[in-house]
């Protein structure tokens, strides 16, 4: 009986500190912001009860709100991809056995490293149109670069640009994951008389599934939330081409003070990224393939064989 | 069965070991305290500037706390992200006892009206700042922050561009026209060097200046948008710019103006006070003179960049936080700041001779110049969101990229406001 | 596995050519660091500093007391960390290794706690750590870490689901218990990934800027990302100064990478066979 019972709790005890640190330190404010939304709640001053009219004036009066909501669908479309496919194919490069290949590993990591304040100041200057070190390269081999910071059609490129650079985190998430691949597999797989694009794709592929669905999911989360950048590169500019969803947030609560109305936006970004990740997730039981299921009922046919 | 609760006890005491271990560390005093170690009155304090004078301004704070028994000042400095920090702690009902503060439209509920401190000093105290920086100070007739500096906005030119291209030095009279005219002679001779500089980030507080220069404003005194943002006056003002622009005499930057100017890359531009503490220090060649004027008028009329402080209405000894902000908008702290900014206060600027200062006259000219305006964001409510849209019309106005024109935009302001 | 001298060169001329890529940005702004501010501006820019000028790190340094700021952050990146590491490992294992009731609701809970953005959360917490009275100290930047976060659980999670289930079937079947297994057995397999997470997380705590500006007041707390930032007020800025001290701040994150990547690669024999 008592044993029993052990084995119904243990897995609870293993992730209490997570329950515990979910009661305290965020569950609260999850509801306290929920609450504001229905609020017009300016930092001092009066706050009245609007019931769900911050969200009824997002959709109808509010133009910027769908604006918004475009512009950062249209950058996590590129950047969601692009950083994948980037991050995959630096991990792959850093994982094969050359000399010297510690240095590269470091250097394609140090962008990471750079703290935001830094790396948008530093990319003001490269890109500045008039001044910038980048436009002056170009003009040396005769092309005449964009105006990255003014002209509207460039902004949002400039930023998937400069975004581009922290791709060293995720890199090292599949990178770690690569190189917990056993050389048997491959070495199996050689003999077999596959070449380097078969074995990533019948072999690296599926056993990164995992650590692609996390760097997916996070990734997604992460362009959608995408705040600082655009703040300290852009400020939203030009014209509100680089105005993304996230910075709006930021900007009805910190510049116009409208705490209930920018809480009303954040959930409902909120419910568009809840959506996005429960559909990738749903779709996930189809291409990640988990070495163990733990629903033993479920067990892929698709399990590798060893 | 008794090995395993043996385990988990164990694993159940690490765990709160290294817990209670971190909430031991950091340690400190907890900042809900008023009172500090040896029982004097705490006053948190509050500031926007950056790393270059804090330590200065750490040592006034100390200086102040030496010559008390019963208050100890701490400073904060909260630097470029001071609205950020302050819509936190306000919001979160944490405000500082006194602060530096410019946005009375948005937080003079929490602030503490200071029309009584200041009567019980005498009309001598008040009467020695300037006059025409209380209403930037005031809300509604109240006033709620003391004057730090002065800071009004002039024109920069680079005496040694001027020099190399053969053309005169500006003058406080020259208008537009006479900017436009010198630029086009400068950028004709040098190469690589823009004539006259325009942020395209210029914020319509700033550039209501402009506005007042040329005879009219983005409200009128009931806080109305139409008739005024986009009067034929108004219109007139960015259509200068935008002309300016087309016939390549000025140019409009992504960046403040300061780095260009500091650079060499162009001969004039537009600023407040604020980089004269470093054009000095790199050795920069430079004048100052009066904002350009508008064709007809007498005089351009500079905006302030108030530069208050305020004390918070929840502060719980604002008598001790009044004794602080008076040293800190005194004399002494006025004559102490002399490099880095222009004081507030008459007798100083006196007994300084600051009126015979080149560096410092031509803003005390503009101050005399400026008296009697208001910013529309003190006047009409919930201005942050027009202000928002100004910004944009003003953007979409002098962006090169698309050179909207102004009627319509400004057209555009007032249709989704009013 | 054998690769052709073809093959070789081919990598390491796209190799070289990433790096060049990666890097300019930060050459450019090292050889910036011992410019003069007029230089650091000038056109058309210069790329070589005309003087080397080693002092502009004395005096960035001594500008500020960064010392002070070090030793914060330090507390402040390993103590979160360290927990990060310890309460990551313990939570994904229980949600990839058990079945239990309401697991699937927990775990989008999980995840939905990266979703909400913390503008709206801030003032909230804030106000939280006020009652806690853990305001201008260095708990509310270390403490939660120990409770999880979810970012390095879903991370660890995808690492153990990868894991076979057969290695711990033998233990099993040798009476050890579910924290026995865990200590001995996964917490070999997991170092790889624990080290990822330790990397990470001291990293994000390292350059975390928004979390010490809102939850600490005087100097004497702050940490080097806040110092950094204190270069820029809300009416000037000093570029060089920050450029030195972003250079320094590079320095040590780098070191732990390298000295990180040898276990990160270590751990192979350990995982999947």
């Amino acid at each position: 009986m008592k044993k029993f019972k052990w084995k119904t709790v243990t897995p609870y005890l293993f992730i209490l500190p997570w329950i515990i640190g979910f009661l305290v330190f965020t569950l609260g404010p999850l509801i306290f912001s929920l609450c504001i939304s229905f609020f017009d709640w300016p930092v001092v001053g009066e706050r009245t009860f609007v019931g769900l009219g911050n969200y009824i004036e997002m959709f109808t009066s509010d133009k910027q709100v769908l604006k918004s909501l475009t512009i950062s669908i249209k950058y996590a479309a590129i950047f969601v991809p692009l950083n994948i496919c980037i991050a995959l194919f630096l991990a792959m490069l850093i994982s094969q056995p050359l000399k010297g290949i510690k240095v590269y590993r470091t250097i394609f990591y140090i962008p990471a490293v750079v703290s935001g304040v830094a790396t948008s100041v530093i990319w003001s200057w490269v890109l500045n149109s008039d001044y910038g070190i980048l436009n002056y390269l170009l003009s040396l081999i005769g092309i005449e670069g964009p105006n990255w910071l003014v002209d509207p059609a460039w902004a949002i490129l400039a930023v998937v640009i400069v975004s581009a650079f922290g791709v060293g985190t995720m890199m090292l998430v599949f990178y770690t994951n690569i190189k917990g691949i056993s050389a048997e597999l491959y070495e199996a797989a050689a003999l077999d008389g596959a070449g380097p694009v078969r074995q990533f794709f019948s072999i690296t592929l599926p056993i990164i599934t995992p650590t692609l669905l996390f760097n997916l999911i996070t990734s997604i989360i992460s362009s959608f939330q995408q705040v600082t950048l655009v703040m300290l590169l852009t400020g939203g500019g030009p014209m509100k081409s680089t105005y993304f969803y996230g910075l709006m947030t930021y900007n009805n609560a910190f510049r116009h003070h409208k705490l209930g109305y920018a809480s009303a936006n954040a959930w409902v970004m909120f419910i568009i990224i809840l959506c996005l990740t429960a559909l990738v997730f749903k779709s996930s039981s189809m291409w990640v393939f988990y070495e163990n299921e733990v629903n033993s009922g479920t067990k892929k046919k698709k399990r590798r064989k060893k | 069965m008794k090995k395993r609760m043996k385990r988990l006890a164990a694993v159940g005491l690490v765990a709160a070991m290294t817990g209670s271990m971190l909430l031991g560390c950091g340690g400190g005093k907890d900042s809900g305290d008023d009172k500090t170690s040896d029982g004097k009155v705490k006053i948190r304090f509050a500031t926007w500037d950056d790393a270059s004078v804090l330590d200065d301004q750490q040592a006034c704070v100390d200086k102040f706390n030496e010559s008390q028994d019963k208050i100890e000042v701490v400073l904060e400095g909260w630097g470029s992200d001071f609205d950020t920090k302050m819509t936190a702690s306000m919001g979160a009902g944490d405000a500082p006892d006194v602060m530096y503060m410019w946005d009375y439209p948005t937080y003079s509920e929490s602030l503490e009206p200071l029309d009584e401190y200041i009567n019980k000093e005498g009309e001598e105290y008040k009467n020695n700042f300037f006059e025409a920086l209380w209403p930037y100070n005031s809300i509604d007739d109240k006033i709620y922050g003391v004057p730090v500096s002065v800071v009004t906005s002039c024109m920069y030119y680079n005496k040694d561009l001027f020099d190399q291209a053969g053309v005169a030095y500006p003058t406080d009279d020259w208008t537009w026209a006479d900017v436009a005219k010198a630029s086009e002679e400068i950028q004709s001779k040098l190469d690589s060097v823009n004539g006259f500089t325009l942020p395209i980030g210029t914020l319509p507080y700033t550039l209501e200046m402009y506005l007042w220069s040329n005879g009219t404003a983005f409200v009128d005194e009931n806080g109305k948008l139409d008739g005024n943002i986009n009067s034929d006056k108004s219109v007139e003002v960015f259509k200068t710019f935008q002309d300016m622009e087309k016939d390549g005499v000025l140019y409009a930057s992504e960046e403040s103006g300061q780095t260009e100017m500091l650079g060499g890359k162009t001969a004039m531009y537009v600023d407040g006070t604020w980089p004269i503490k470093q054009f000095e220090e790199e050795g920069l060649n430079y004048g100052i003179v009066q904002i350009p004027k508008f064709e007809g008028t007498e005089h351009s009329i500079s905006v302030i960049n108030t530069s208050g402080i305020a004390i918070s209405k929840d502060s719980k000894h604002k008598e001790e936080a009044w004794e602080f902000l008076k040293y800190w908008t005194g004399e002494e702290m006025n004559k102490h700041r002399i490099e880095t900014e222009l004081p507030a206060l008459k007798s100083v600027v006196e007994s300084e001779a600051l009126r015979e200062d080149p560096n410092c006259a031509p803003f005390y000219t503009a101050l005399d110049n400026c008296a009697g305006y208001t910013p529309s964001s003190f006047i009409a409510e919930g201005w942050t969101e027009v202000d928002a849209d100004i910004q944009l019309a003003f953007e979409s106005i002098i962006n090169p990229s698309s050179l909207a024109d102004p009627k319509e935009a400004l057209d555009e302001v007032v249709a989704s406001h009013e | 596995m054998k690769m052709s001298k073809k093959t070789k060169v081919v990598l390491y001329v796209i190799l070289t050519l990433i790096a060049v890529y990666f890097l300019f940005p930060f050459v450019y702004m090292f050889f910036s660091t011992f410019k003069s501010e007029t230089e650091a501006v000038a056109y058309p820019p210069s790329f070589l500093p005309d003087i080397w000028n080693w002092q502009n790190y004395v005096d960035a340094w001594n500008a500020q007391p960064f010392g002070t700021f070090l030793k914060n952050s330090v507390l402040v990146t390993v103590g979160s960390a360290v927990g990060s590491m310890v309460s990551a490992a313990l939570v994904a294992y229980g949600f990839a290794r058990f079945q239990f009731r309401g697991k699937n609701i927990l775990f989008m809970l999980l995840l939905s706690t990266m979703m909400i953005p913390w503008d709206v959360t801030m003032i909230p917490q804030y106000m939280e750590f006020n009652a806690f009275g853990w305001l201008n100290t260095l708990k509310p930047l270390i403490v939660p870490s120990w409770f999880g976060s979810a970012y390095y659980i879903f991370l660890m999670r995808q690492f153990l689901m990868g894991v076979p289930k057969d290695f711990e079937e033998a233990a099993r079947i040798d009476g050890a218990n579910a924290f026995q297994i865990f200590y001995k057995i996964y917490v070999p397999i997991m170092k790889p990934s624990l080290i990822l997470v330790g990397v990470l997380n001291m990293l994000a705590a390292w350059n975390d800027y928004l979390g010490p500006l809102i939850f600490l007041q005087e100097r004497s707390k702050y940490t080097l990302a806040l110092g950094l930032a204190s270069f820029k007020g809300v009416y000037s800025q000093e570029i060089v100064p920050m450029l030195c001290i972003t250079v320094i701040m590079i320095v040590p994150p780098i070191l732990i990478f390298l000295f990180a990547q040898r276990y990160i690669i270590e751990g192979t024999g350990g995982a999947i066979k």
